[in-house]
């Protein structure tokens, strides 16, 4: 190819994009749109639900206190650990509901593949930071909380270019 | 300024003693790396002669993690997690390749809904890859803007493939037996059209970078590598693309869908620093169109995964699978004792076989050159070093 005509293809190329809205998104103010209500699992046909694998949501109702989840993380993170709590279940005789700590995990699900009893799935939350690590670990009463989470764009695609709108 | 020579006379007429300076007084030795001045976490020396580089020695090895060893303390699931941190940016091709090894040992068939949704999600994660690397490349050549357009652009696919599989870079998504999930409602749509956008900009790629007469002159010509050497030194992936092999995993030995999937493999013949830069772009047009071949073949209901005994165990014996990643062949040979637990994991990576051919190619360049060299190998340090 002639040089010239090289760099001017180059600079045309680069400076249409002056004109084109820009494709990043303004962070904290806006925030992305997840499908589904977080990552779940159907332990009866064997399958996953696509959703986003955010922070944790733990059914008091459903959990037995059987451990499997602490198990399954056991090679992976470490990050669960079966606690007391002063609840009375019919279900959970012993008591115990997951604890899980979110300096260690690495959201990779398989707790929630884990789980039986449709006890425990993952939501859409992903803003866990925080000033001390203690606070990173989440007891089963904060797990029960439903995030408040809510996204706001998502990739829209147009004739003149991709923007987060 | 006095030249040489005059200074000698000088030096002699003062009665002082000229010691003449020897071959290797003339060299400096240099150490690149591992604090990332363009290099990841990865060390080499050189030698150079003025501006040329005479010798180069790799020192590699500072972010082993023992993967291996690793492997066999856990069993056949929690492995996945851990194998992807070599390479996050590449993960889902990662898991490919292991998620075989081990159907293979288990004799595990995967649905066929299975074996499409993991070979789309493997294309849209080299995508990932090749722009990542693709962003790096261009830095390190001086070019900002190809630094920040793949860095955007690669969040089409991760989006794409946080629709999917539910994590944006570490996606744990396949598993033996199958993938963790199905689809969700509308991604085919989503795919098409991020596809469709994303070739448009691939053109405006080629104009800003390809065939830009700087980039151009920075890489052609530099470092060659001829097609007998590259088959000599083992080379896999792009790198032996460029060099005139047309061998492609996908293609030598098709695993999962592709023997259905009608696919060329793309190939140059210089085999200089340009061919294997440019083989990577190609690769990425091409894997746009396998998305869409995967996409129409793919039947529009069925089952995603075997489910698997809660403690899967094999029989016991061995196994080798590989499969085409971002970097080449990347494979995994698996034995097993019969229990839970792997008894030895052995992962073959394209990324170090990559990097023995870099004393070869440095040698004779200038150090300038260097970073074209050395980012066209498609080198991921991380994953070298496992």
């Amino acid at each position: 190819m002639n040089t010239a005509s090289g760099f001017i293809k180059a600079i045309e190329s680069g400076s249409k994009h002056l004109i084109i809205k820009r494709f990043t998104f303004r962070y904290p103010e806006q925030k992305l749109k997840f499908v589904g209500d977080g990552y779940q699992f159907d332990p009866k046909r064997g399958v996953g639900i696509a959703g986003y694998r955010g922070r944790h949501i733990l059914f008091h109702d459903k959990c037995t206190g059987c451990s499997l989840c602490s198990i399954a993380c056991e090679g992976i993170a470490e990050a669960i650990g079966m606690v007391k709590v002063d609840e009375n279940w019919k279900q959970n005789k012993k008591s115990i509901m997951p604890q899980i700590d979110y300096g260690k995990c690495v959201f990779c699900g398989l707790c929630v593949d884990a789980c039986p009893f449709y006890a425990l799935f993952m939501t859409d939350d992903y803003e866990l930071s925080s000033f001390t690590k203690e606070h990173l670990i989440y007891t089963p009463q904060q797990l029960e909380v439903k995030p408040k989470y809510q996204g706001d764009v998502e990739i829209i695609i147009d004739d003149r270019g991709a923007t987060h709108g | 300024m006095a030249s040489l020579e005059e200074k000698i006379e000088e030096t002699r007429r003062l009665g002082l003693q000229v010691v003449k300076e020897t071959e290797e007084d003339r060299l400096m030795t240099l150490s690149v790396g591992p604090q990332h001045p363009g290099s990841g976490h990865f060390r080499f020396t050189v030698k150079v002669d003025g501006d040329y580089i005479v010798y180069c020695d790799p020192d590699p090895g500072y972010v082993h993690r023992g993967e291996e060893k690793m492997c066999e303390y856990r069993n056949i699931i929690q492995n996945i997690p851990h194998l992807e941190r070599p390479v996050i940016h590449d993960s889902t091709n990662v898991t490919y390749s292991y998620s075989l090894a081990v159907e293979e040992l288990m004799g595990i068939e995967v649905p066929r809904r299975g074996q499409f949704i993991r070979a789309i999600a493997s294309e849209l994660n080299r995508q990932v890859y090749t722009l990542y690397w693709l962003a790096i490349y261009g830095i390190f050549l001086g070019h900002s803007t190809m630094f920040m357009w793949p860095a955007g652009d690669r969040e089409l696919f991760i989006d794409l493939l946080e629709r999917l599989t539910g994590a944006r870079v570490t996606h744990a998504f396949n598993i033996p037996g199958g993938v963790r999930n199905d689809m969700p409602e509308g991604f085919k749509q989503k795919c098409l059209e991020h596809i469709n956008y994303y070739e448009k900009r691939l053109k405006e790629y080629e104009d800003i970078f390809y065939n830009n007469p700087l980039f151009r002159q920075r890489t052609e010509g530099v470092a060659p590598l001829s097609k007998e050497d590259a088959i000599k030194l083992g080379v896999t992936g792009s790198v032996l693309r460029a060099s005139g092999v047309p061998y492609d995993i996908r293609k030598v030995e098709p695993y999962d869908v592709y023997n259905e999937i009608d696919f060329k493999v793309q190939y140059m013949k210089t085999g200089d620093s340009f061919a294997r830069s440019y083989v990577p772009f190609l690769d990425m047009k091409e894997s746009c169109h396998i998305v869409r071949r995967l996409l129409d073949k793919m039947p529009e209901s069925g089952e995603v995964r075997t489910k698997l005994q809660p403690n899967p165990k094999g029989p016991p014996g061995e196994s080798y699978k590989r499969v085409e990643s971002g970097r080449g062949a990347l494979g995994y040979h698996i034995v097993s004792d019969g229990t839970p637990k792997p008894y030895r994991v052995k992962i073959s990576v394209g990324s170090f076989r990559n990097m023995l051919a870099l004393p070869f190619l440095l040698v004779g360049q200038k150090l300038a050159d260097m970073p074209a060299v050395y980012w066209s190998l498609n080198y991921w340090p991380v994953e070298a070093d496992r």
